[in-house]
């Protein structure tokens, strides 16, 4: 400073000086904006160091008039990750273009980086009283409401920016403040415009699909995720949403092709591993479907859908001291949940603890209102310890559930649950015919399930399918004692010869179909 | 040269390289070549009307220190001359109709364009300034009469820059920069000026007159810094329409003829794209990108961008979006590809790994591997060859391909159908006969395994319930659990002995209730240690204070033993201690006191 202030003392006797002799023209000022449209094209490149030179050389030059090269130099300080800095130049820049709405929105983006919402929208208010069909500053404002949680007033920017201008990121905005408000209705809607919109966008497909697989409506999930998947192969999130619904429909060949190309981007997500591993479940695999599931437990051990199906395939492979402790982690994350408690009173009971599997299944019938085969589970277990009152209340129950499943939904009962209850019933000596006559009539052989009405999460539909499936067998292997017990009475009656040959034959039967399953 | 067919492009790394021999002739590569340009700097043209064409450049020097024009033929150098200032754009273009055919060259730099001729300077084309803000030539004008202080007038300019919508000039910013000192100076030294605002051109591309033909007259197209397009005259460099726009342009794109029917599509600084028309002042259409734009290429009727969300975006030219490819780098620069021979015309993309893509629509044609980030691209007649590829590099290299005459693009069918992933297996752990037998084993011994694993249990939690109420009954935890006194206490032996400092640290836990009426005591082995203080009475302990009471340890033995002293907190009048600690003396390391 003190050697400017000399060399502007030396300067003014020179300069009245040579005023007398011969009037002398001072310097040309240098073109303020001479070096934009280079520092443009470095910015635009990426090529940053290059830019900075320059963006230093012309501030040098024109001694921080440039505009232009302030800006930039903002942008790249925020690309850096100086905020901090990149706002103050910015507030520079505002201050040498006041009119320049530009200058407001970057600002404002800074502030908006900064954490700093409120602040943001006021300065992009001011901007937009600049520039009024500017969709950024609409776009911007509605996620800068979001944050704030003003969600009318974002809905109501987004809005407006999507009428000055359609992009896809105001659509994702839109589409993210509905789900957040819980409104899957208007969510869809949403992504269906964006779709319109932007066909060949895989998120937005992806996105939908699985909005569309949280509603059951499976036909237009699968629609949209194989679209996703025809422009983006490799896209993951649709691949593991379209594979869980290929193993739903018992793909599992298919799926587990699918989920190769996952596995290969992203070799540690959890539900993954849970996937594949529930995909060799179905393939009867369950040593391999095991090492897939204790990976998937290992990179996330708090997920109470992996622990469940862990139980579950524990059980399956009659290791029930491990799937106790399995079904036990699960409870502890998910209290809530009767399917859980029934599976581990299986497990218990074939663990010979018999009073604490009593236990697991009251609790089972008293959190689970809708599930016919808990009662079912339940009823065959006080059967073989001889309580046949509580029993037949348990088969009551269930029929009750029975009914209202009929009535509500037309679905096809698993085979080998409505022979199960038959058995029973034949056993309580109840009216058979009764409630069963429509199955007897029709013999199916689908393998659907009660629980396909359930809305059910991503992996739940296979658990639940699987869940009831070897519920049933652990189920059936008790009628071995129902034969035993049966034997012990037909000396008092004499019409017991006839039932018994039954009976025997029957066992052989089921162990048939627990073979061929 | 073989006839060969040339097979479609494949994702195999070894096929690739294969592919991308077979269809280009590495006619050149000089990596020490000293190049440093953009794309809109390189021109191919028949400079001397010889029929052989040379490659013209405006490099900008190593760190855009010494900009220079030179003109390239085969490898070599031709001419070399300094320019004024760094070059932002060169094209080449017909002036007339006079025979021979010889196309002039135009430099756009800074404010002016110069026009050479058979390589010697020609014509010098300047921009028009731009109108100054009346008031503030007015308060200049009163300036230079004296009639209006220094103060007044930053005062009076400042206002202006708060409102005005047309910008202030140089001198006024400057001005406004100095301090109070300065100023009267300032004034006197530029009072008798004519204020000036210069913009300068940042773009330049060419736009055929009235005749569709290769050989027809070209009008020059500039875009400037403050946001408008000028249309000169080929022969008068007379401005003959201008056009404004909402932002700066960066690339622009032309079709048509001038007296005729002309389309003109700039790319701009807001990160927009804008389409004019021939009867238009401003852009009929507008395209908004959600990033900038690196690079802008008409391929017959689609307009093509790249983003620099490293991204192909085909567009119509009234702004549909077409379609979308993704770029696995940053594009660095974009230029057309046009094979005449075939009627084929491409985008070349250049990326920052070193790759120059070449696609039609969205499929890709080929891949050209560079050795360094290919950052200019020129494709055309250079030579006697027609289908010459040039390719400068970050670091001033200076390749040229020549591409094969039997060379066929075929779109490529890698890239359609399951991804490569699919056929990889999945890296399960196979089965082991240990896992086996373990299996088998809990098939048997499950409830024996069940029951084992409940007793353990009972028995644990069992034992740990104990443990606990013997600490609690003995209170030899040196937390007290008592409502009525919430106690923490822990003890700190300092020194080497034979004297120690036993610092006790007693905290009252209770939110607001002090706690009075407390003892210490401390029990000990008398044969190894003396304590002056065994026993005293404790202050009134304020919530959430540690309070440090320390006394001093004696030891007597000089045998080097150690025992435990135990500290007791008591309440007054009650012979059960609240809380009690252990602490492990340690072993003296001085003499025994005499």
């Amino acid at each position: 400073m003190a050697e400017e202030k000399l060399g502007m003392k030396t300067q003014v006797p020179a300069s009245i000086e040579s005023q007398k002799p011969r009037p002398k023209k001072a310097p040309e000022f240098p073109i303020v904006e001479k070096l934009n449209w280079l520092i443009h094209l470095y910015y635009i490149r990426k090529d940053y160091e290059a830019c900075k030179a320059v963006i230093k050389e012309q501030l040098q030059e024109t001694q921080g008039l440039c505009e232009y090269a302030i800006y930039v130099q903002a942008l790249i300080f925020r690309l850096e990750g100086n905020i901090q800095e990149s706002l103050e130049l910015f507030q520079t820049c505002a201050v040498l273009s006041p009119q320049c709405a530009d200058n407001l929105k970057q600002v404002a983006r800074s502030l908006f980086l900064l954490g700093k919402h409120k602040a943001a929208t006021e300065v992009y208010n001011e901007a937009a009283k600049l520039n009024q069909k500017d969709w950024e500053i609409c776009h911007n404002l509605g996620v800068c409401y979001t944050y704030l949680k003003q969600f009318s007033k974002a809905q109501d920017q987004l809005h407006s920016a999507l009428q000055l201008n359609k992009h896809d990121l105001t659509y994702i905005m839109l589409g993210k403040i509905h789900l957040l408000q819980g409104d899957l209705d208007k969510a869809i809607e949403i992504y269906k415009k964006a779709v319109e919109f932007s066909p060949e966008n895989t998120e937005l497909l992806t996105t939908l699909g699985l909005l569309y697989l949280q509603l059951g409506v499976y036909q237009k999930a699968f629609e949209h995720l194989g679209n996703a998947l025809t422009y983006d192969p490799a896209n993951y999130k649709a691949i593991l949403a379209a594979g869980s619904m290929m193993q739903t429909h018992g793909d599992f060949d298919v799926a587990l092709t699918k989920y190769r190309v996952v596995a290969c981007a992203i070799p540690e997500s959890p539900p993954l591993w849970n996937n594949i591993g529930m995909c060799f479940f179905g393939k009867k695999k369950y040593v391999a479907a095991i090492s897939c599931l204790k990976r998937a437990n290992y990179l996330a051990p708090f997920d109470w859908k992996i622990l469940y199906n862990l139980g579950l395939v524990h059980l399956t492979m009659q290791q029930y001291a491990s799937a106790f402790h399995f079904l036990s982690a699960a409870i502890n994350f998910q209290p809530k949940m009767g399917e859980l408690y029934m599976l581990l009173a299986v497990a218990l009971t074939n663990l010979e603890d018999i009073e604490n599997a009593k236990r697991a299944y009251v609790e089972a019938v008293r959190l689970d209102k809708c599930n016919p085969l808990v009662n079912l589970n339940y009823a065959v277990l006080l059967y073989n310890q001889g309580e046949k009152k509580g029993a037949l209340a348990q088969y009551q129950e269930m029929e009750k559930k029975v009914h209202f499943l009929k009535d509500n939904n037309p679905l096809e009962f698993d085979s080998e649950m409505v022979e199960m209850a038959q058995k029973l019933g034949a056993a309580l000596q109840v009216g058979e015919a009764l409630v069963w006559t429509k199955p007897v009539k029709d013999p199916k052989s689908k393998h659907r399930t009660n629980s396909g009405s359930k809305s059910a999460t991503l992996q739940q539909p296979l658990g639940s399918f699987q869940a009831l499936g070897q519920a049933m067998s652990s189920a059936a292997a008790h009628r071995k004692i129902p034969s035993g017990a049966q034997l012990t009475k037909p000396p008092s009656l004499p019409l017991e010869p006839e039932p018994e040959p039954t009976v025997e034959a029957s066992p052989t039967e089921a162990s048939e179909q627990n073979k061929e399953k | 040269m073989a006839a060969t067919t040339s097979s479609p492009d494949s994702d195999s790394g070894r096929a690739e390289s294969n592919e991308a021999n077979s269809k280009w002739l590495d006619a050149h590569y000089d990596p020490m070549a000293n190049i440093h340009t953009f794309s809109s700097c390189l021109a191919l043209a028949d400079l001397h009307g010889d029929g052989e064409y040379k490659l013209v450049v405006g490099d900008l020097g190593p760190g855009g220190q010494q900009p220079r024009l030179k003109v390239l033929k085969g490898p070599t150098v031709l001419t070399e001359s300094p320019l004024p200032a760094l070059p932002a754009s060169a094209a080449t273009f017909l002036m007339d109709q006079h025979e021979p055919r010889t196309p002039a060259l135009a430099l756009a730099s800074g404010p002016c364009v110069y026009v050479y001729k058979n390589l010697r300077p020609y014509f010098k084309f300047s921009l028009p300034q731009l109108p100054p803000n009346p008031l503030e030539q007015d308060l200049w004008n009163q300036a230079k009469e004296d009639r209006i202080d220094p103060l007044t007038l930053k005062e009076m300019l400042e206002d202006i820059r708060e409102k005005a919508e047309v910008p202030l000039s140089v001198q006024s910013l400057r001005f406004l920069q100095l301090e109070l000192n300065e100023m009267e100076a300032f004034v006197n030294q530029h009072k008798s000026k004519v204020i000036k605002r210069q913009t300068v051109i940042t773009t330049m591309t060419t736009l055929k007159k009235n005749l569709a033909d290769e050989d027809a007259v070209s009008c020059l197209v500039l875009g400037t810094e403050n946001k408008e397009l000028l249309v000169l005259d080929p022969e008068a460099f007379t401005i003959l329409t201008k056009m404004s726009l909402p932002s700066v342009p960066v690339f622009l794109e032309v079709s048509g003829q001038f007296d005729v029917e002309f389309r003109l599509t700039a790319a701009c600084r807001d990160g927009s794209i804008y389409i004019l028309r021939r009867d238009s002042k401003h852009p009929k259409y507008c395209i908004e990108l959600s990033a900038q734009p690196v690079g802008l290429v008409r391929v017959h009727k689609i307009l093509v961008v790249g983003s620099t969300q490293e991204s192909l975006h085909g567009f119509t030219h009234k702004g549909k979006k077409l379609w979308t490819v993704q770029m696995p780098a940053a594009i660095l620069t974009m230029n057309l590809l046009e094979q005449r021979s075939r009627g084929l015309q491409a985008v070349m993309a250049a990326l920052a790994n070193g790759e120059v893509r070449i696609y039609r629509d969205k499929a890709l044609l080929n891949v050209v591997r560079a050795p360094d980030a290919v950052t200019s691209l020129c494709f055309g007649r250079y030579g006697r060859e027609d289908n010459t590829l040039i390719m400068t590099t970050r670091g001033g290299g200076l390749i040229i391909k020549i591409l094969k005459r039997t060379a066929v693009f075929v779109e490529g069918t890698g890239e359609v159908g399951p991804p490569l992933a699919q056929t990889t297996k999945l890296s399960v752990p196979r089965k082991t006969r240990l896992y086996v037998d373990q299996t088998l084993r809990e098939r048997e011994a499950g409830t024996v395994m069940h029951r084992t694993f409940q007793t353990d249990l009972y028995l644990l939690r069992l034992r740990a319930a104990r443990a606990y109420v013997q600490a609690l009954e003995s209170s030899l935890s040196p937390m007290s659990a008592t409502a009525r006194e919430p106690l923490k206490l822990h003890a700190v032996v300092q020194g080497l002995g034979p004297t120690f400092k036993l610092t006790l640290h007693l905290q009252n836990t209770s939110t607001a209730r002090p706690v009075l009426g407390l003892q210490v005591c401390f029990l000990y082995n008398e044969a190894f240690y003396a304590l002056p203080r065994a026993f005293f009475k404790v202050p009134l302990l304020v919530p959430g204070l540690s309070y440090p009471l320390e006394t001093f340890v004696e030891s007597l033995s000089s045998k080097g033993i150690s025992d435990i002293i135990k500290v007791l907190v008591l309440r007054e009048g009650q012979s059960a201690p609240l809380l009690s600690a252990h602490i492990n003396m340690p072993v003296s390391e001085g003499l025994a006191a005499a």
